[in-house]
């Protein structure tokens, strides 16, 4: 059983959002979105998945320095082909963020490198069919990414600011600690130490 | 297959966020096609991004959503059929082009696949049992996947799945499986300088 993304964070804010406005009161659920873009093409279904997610995958993309030109390009993609591939998606392989994540990856590499014809998001098609094949898979993706979220938000500011660069702006870790002028050691203790706790908070689940 | 030699954190950390290089991705790609452990890695990776997604300042789109009207929907369904090709290759290289066996000493052997725009080079090795990999030196990253056989170098045994990660602090000489030999794919980045016979021959190669 999939539980529904019901009040995430996110999820309480547009709440709060809509409540102030006076106007409904939604509980975002991005799967029953996709299910019903996937069931009927339901354009109402679409317009509220792309609110969501759209001005989010541009907000990453930029604050991975991106110009905005791109970003807004790489969303508008992302979302068509949430849209095409509606029926591909498995919440139980991952969550709807998480798939819509590397969707954007995936059409950035195509985007930015269109000119040299980059296959690489097709490597990234490919290893995605690999299904793993151990006992953990029973570990449902959804419920890995809520515990990978909750864990987020437990670390201290000084490590999630440094998951952020390395993991959104694609910093080598020398890079990070140029960038944050502190020495390499502290970036990769912090980023060591973030990593351990997000597996320790898997681990649980095995 | 017992794989003991994995991608350090920063490597598949800029693996999952789609900034590698593509040569030294491919190579990492090879990897991961053959090890579970890096599979679930790299998901648990993945999701930390869909995380970072959901917790983003979003910035306002400059037009809004436009479906096409008449969009064909995806229908789930056996995945794109992967165009046949070697056996025992792996499935990542499909996409890329190879160039063709071509001996480069004494039961060595090398073909070229072709990245283009990529900034690392990337190629495949052949070598018969018991030989000696020519001794080295270079000023960028050497990866390493090992696709069947195995070598053994100072820093331990690799065999078909492991990855080899070596930087710049490496000067190795890797001996080859006296039974098995060995074939694997590499990505260099930076300068080569090789040493002896055998790297004056696979010099021009190695430079393209």
């Amino acid at each position: 059983m999939v539980p529904a993304l019901a009040l995430t964070v996110d999820g309480m804010r547009e709440v709060g959002a809509s409540a102030q406005g006076g106007r409904f009161i939604v509980l975002f659920d991005p799967n029953r979105l996709i299910a019903a873009i996937a069931r009927s093409g339901d354009r109402a279904a679409f317009a509220a998945l792309f609110d969501h997610f759209a001005p989010r995958v541009k907000g990453l993309l930029m604050r991975g320095g991106a110009p905005a030109e791109l970003a807004e390009e790489v969303a508008q993609e992302t979302l068509l082909t949430v849209w095409r591939k509606a029926a591909l998606f498995d919440p139980a392989k991952a969550s709807a963020s998480t798939w819509i994540a590397t969707i954007a990856r995936n059409l950035r590499i195509d985007i930015a490198r269109r000119e040299i014809r980059s296959r690489l998001s097709q490597v990234y098609e490919i290893l995605d069919e690999e299904a793993p094949e151990q006992p953990d898979a029973m570990l449902s993706g959804a419920e890995r990414d809520a515990r990978v979220r909750a864990a987020m938000t437990q670390l201290s500011p000084d490590q999630y600011r440094v998951v952020e660069l390395a993991f959104i702006e694609g910093f080598s870790h020398q890079d990070v600690a140029d960038r944050l002028a502190i020495p390499l050691g502290t970036v990769k203790s912090r980023l060591r130490l973030a990593l351990s706790h997000l597996r320790g908070r898997l681990e649980d689940l095995r | 297959m017992s794989i003991g030699h994995r991608p350090s954190d920063e490597t598949l950390t800029a693996f999952a966020a789609g900034q590698l290089d593509e040569g030294l991705a491919l190579v990492v790609a090879c990897h991961i096609e053959a090890d579970q452990e890096s599979r679930r890695r790299l998901r648990e990776l993945e999701a930390v991004q869909g995380a970072l997604l959901d917790a983003v300042e979003p910035i306002p789109m400059a037009s809004g959503p436009n479906p096409p009207a008449t969009a064909a929907r995806a229908e789930p369904g056996p995945a794109a059929a992967v165009p046949m090709s070697e056996t025992g290759m792996p499935k990542v290289l499909h996409p890329y082009g190879l160039g063709p066996w071509r001996p480069i000493g004494i039961r060595i052997a090398m073909r070229r696949v072709e990245v283009p725009g990529a900034g690392a080079r990337v190629f495949m090795l052949r070598a018969g049992p018991g030989i000696a990999l020519p001794h080295h030196k270079h000023t960028g990253v050497e990866w390493t996947t090992i696709l069947a056989g195995a070598y053994e170098h100072e820093y331990g045994r690799y065999a078909a799945g492991d990855f080899d990660e070596a930087d710049t602090e490496h000067d190795h000489t890797p001996c080859v499986d006296p039974v098995e030999g060995c074939t694997c794919i590499v990505a260099m980045t930076g300068s080569v300088q090789l040493q002896g016979w055998l790297g004056r021959l696979l010099q021009p190669l190695v430079r393209f």
